[in-house]
């Protein structure tokens, strides 16, 4: 599963027997219900499931904005649930490169200060803040674009700008919750091949997608239903599955 | 993040809204700004007051007769016995700490010179005058105490009369009409400016005896002296030294125990006292009026922030996700409040400055701004950002980034 096959890797993502149940009033809401899977290194999974089915509070669970109510969610070997507030903030910081939906970059601030923004709550401090956030912004492809802000830019230069955010700090993985979601679909392409080549390159993706066409960019997929996986399968031969 | 992101991260984020910015600030604005203005003119006016009771002199008392109080009846001012050359010697021998005695006895009088004529105070003096009150002649000299006891007509003019009368020229050898009594002038004093809302220098000055024989209407004694004024040593008490004095001269006017006197003794160190104790009062004025408007000020800061904070939720929950812990958003706040606060002091500083500068230039009001007075608005309005800041940048270090993110 690893692109340089080395032995007894630490899995970037080990969910073991998960669960998340919210509480409304009375009623108890089980978002997740007893979910275990593995994410290797280099992996390019996708997450799928109609609406409600529990995606998003699976994303955030394995972005450390959150932890489970029982069971077991290592990211790089650590248990999150061991992890303080500040100690999460740390691990989003230097492990994990979000992309959002709605891009969430930062009005009237150019992409470079967009890009450079994680870097500032770094510790410790990257020497060239500057120099990172450029090459991040090269690798995108907006190397002309670097002192834009957004209003200036198409949706699918933020959304890059946003990718270029994700991949300043050299994260373990990016986690997109429906990137392509606000994206018409040649630009949604543009984006998916941004990704592709950055899984090429051996970046650790996990995107939610509640679309079958986007889902068969990645390499794996992961089918939730009301807070429960019912399938985790390779998306070699989905497309023509599906179709028949 | 370091204060420098703190600072730049703020200042974007005050620029976005310059108008709201300043618009908030307009509470510190005018608070700090009416403060340095009025503490301005007040110290000024002041300042001018001790400069004032300096020139009257601080170590110097001055007596005046009493009134009686037969049986419990009051007699009217002047009604006591009046004070005589005998107190004056019983004063500079009896009382420890004494450095000069003068007797005076004021009047008006007019001067003429040729066909220019001035209304003045006429002080008829013994020599020690010049001693007591520390009041050099800029031209000529004073009498001395021969000149004094001989009933020679020489006066000594203040410099208010003699602009009045000679304008620039030197008045020292010319004869005046005092009265219609000729006198010379042998001396002209320096300047001493205004007091107590009375110009200092319109003045007269003739050797008492002279001036008891021929200018003073009624008198009570042959040796009456009006008023006694007493320098005292700079190294003595001045209130030990008028409790002596008090009981030489209670036993000279031979008043019994518990019986009130009939005399008075004043002293500038009472008018003092007295200015002290109101300054006092206006400042505590001046520092609850500065307090109401910094914490109105402070209330305004409060709620454009805590609105600020709900504006920017879903950039807060952003900061959170990539990595901001709970202090990086509190001092993210806290140091916009502070700037914003430390922008409408400064503001306010500058303009209190300006208006004050204005205002003594237009006016001609003394002003004087205290080094004090201008760190303390500084820093209170650093502090009112602190204060006001902390509850909305404690509310935003405490979203939970999940529905910070989805805020819409
Ligand atoms: N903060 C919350 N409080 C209560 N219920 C929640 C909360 N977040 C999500 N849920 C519920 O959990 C379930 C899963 O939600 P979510 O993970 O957002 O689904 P998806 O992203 O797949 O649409 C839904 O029924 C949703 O209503
Ligand atoms: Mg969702």
């Amino acid at each position: 599963m690893t692109s340089e096959g080395a032995p007894a890797q630490v899995p970037v993502i080990a969910a073991r027997n998960l669960t998340k149940t919210y509480q409304l009033g009375e009623q108890a809401v089980h978002a997740l219900r007893d979910v275990s899977f593995e994410i290797q290194r280099g992996e390019f999974v996708a997450i799928m499931g109609p609406s409600g089915s529990g995606k998003s509070t699976l994303m955030n669970l394995i972005g450390a904005l959150d932890v489970p109510s029982s069971g077991q969610l290592c990211i790089n070997g650590t248990d999150i649930a061991t992890l303080s507030r500040d100690e999460l903030a740390g691990l989003r910081n230097h492990t994990i490169g979000f992309v959002f939906q709605q891009f969430n970059l930062l009005a009237r601030t150019t992409a470079l200060d967009n890009v450079k923004l994680p870097l500032t709550y770094s510790e410790p401090r990257p020497a060239d803040p500057d120099a990172l956030a450029r090459k991040c912004l090269e690798q995108v492809g907006l190397e002309g674009r670097m002192d834009h802000v957004p209003s200036r830019l198409s949706g699918g230069q933020q959304q890059r700008v946003a990718i270029a955010r994700a991949l300043v700090n050299s994260p373990s993985l990016i986690l997109a919750d429906e990137p392509t979601g606000a994206l018409d679909t040649a630009t949604s392409l543009e984006i998916l091949n941004l990704f592709k080549s950055l899984n090429a390159q051996g970046m650790t993706i996990i995107m939610v997608t509640h679309e079958l066409d986007v889902a068969a960019h990645a390499k794996r997929l992961l089918r939730v239903r009301d807070g429960k996986l019912v399938e985790d399968r390779p998306v070699h031969g989905l497309l023509e599955e599906s179709a028949t | 993040m370091s204060l420098a992101e703190f600072l730049k991260t703020a200042l974007i984020a005050l620029r976005r809204n310059v108008l709201r910015s300043v618009l908030t600030t307009l509470g510190i604005i005018i608070g700090v700004g009416s403060v340095i203005v009025m503490s301005a003119i007040g110290n000024g006016a002041s300042k001018q007051i001790e400069q004032q009771i300096a020139s009257l002199g601080t170590n110097q008392l001055t007596i005046f007769p009493g009134s009686t109080n037969v049986g419990g009846r009051q007699g009217g001012f002047g009604s006591a016995p009046p004070l005589t050359e005998k107190d004056l010697r019983a004063i500079r021998e009896g009382v420890d700490g004494v450095v000069a005695v003068a007797g005076s006895m004021n009047n008006s009088a007019t001067l003429v010179v040729g066909n220019a004529n001035w209304v003045t105070q006429l002080q008829g003096s013994t020599a020690e005058i010049q001693d007591v009150r520390d009041w050099p002649v800029k031209s000529g000299r004073y009498f001395d105490a021969t000149e004094a006891t001989s009933r020679r007509k020489v006066l000594v003019i203040g410099a208010t009369v003699a602009r009045e009368l000679f304008g620039e020229q030197d008045p020292v050898g010319t004869t005046v009409r005092v009265n219609n009594v000729p006198f010379e002038i042998v001396g002209v004093l320096t300047a001493k400016g205004q007091a107590g809302g009375r110009d200092q220098d319109d003045v007269v000055i003739a050797p008492l005896p002279t001036a008891r024989s021929r200018l003073m209407g009624r008198v009570r004694v042959p040796d009456e002296v009006g008023q006694i004024l007493v320098k005292v040593d700079d190294s003595h008490d001045l209130a030990e030294v008028q409790t002596d004095l008090e009981r030489v001269l209670r036993e000279r006017r031979r008043i019994q125990p518990n019986t009130p006197d009939n005399f008075a003794v004043r002293n500038f160190a009472d008018i003092l006292a007295t200015r002290s104790a109101t300054q006092r009062t206006l400042g505590l004025l001046l520092a609850s009026a500065a307090a109401i408007s910094l914490l109105v000020g402070g209330i305004g800061i409060m709620n454009i922030m805590l609105v600020s904070v709900t504006e920017r939720t879903r950039e807060i929950g952003l900061r959170m996700a990539i990595g901001a812990r709970g202090g990086d958003i509190l001092g993210q706040f806290l140091t916009e409040a502070v700037l914003l606060c430390l922008a409408g002091g400064l503001i306010g500083l500058t303009l209190g400055l300006g208006i004050a500068v204005v205002v003594s230039a237009l006016l001609s009001w003394p002003v004087y701004i205290s080094p004090g007075i201008v760190l303390l608005a500084i820093l209170a309005s650093a502090a009112v950002g602190v204060l006001f800041g902390y509850v909305p940048a404690r509310r935003a270090s405490q979203l939970n980034p999940i529905e910070a993110l989805r805020y819409e």
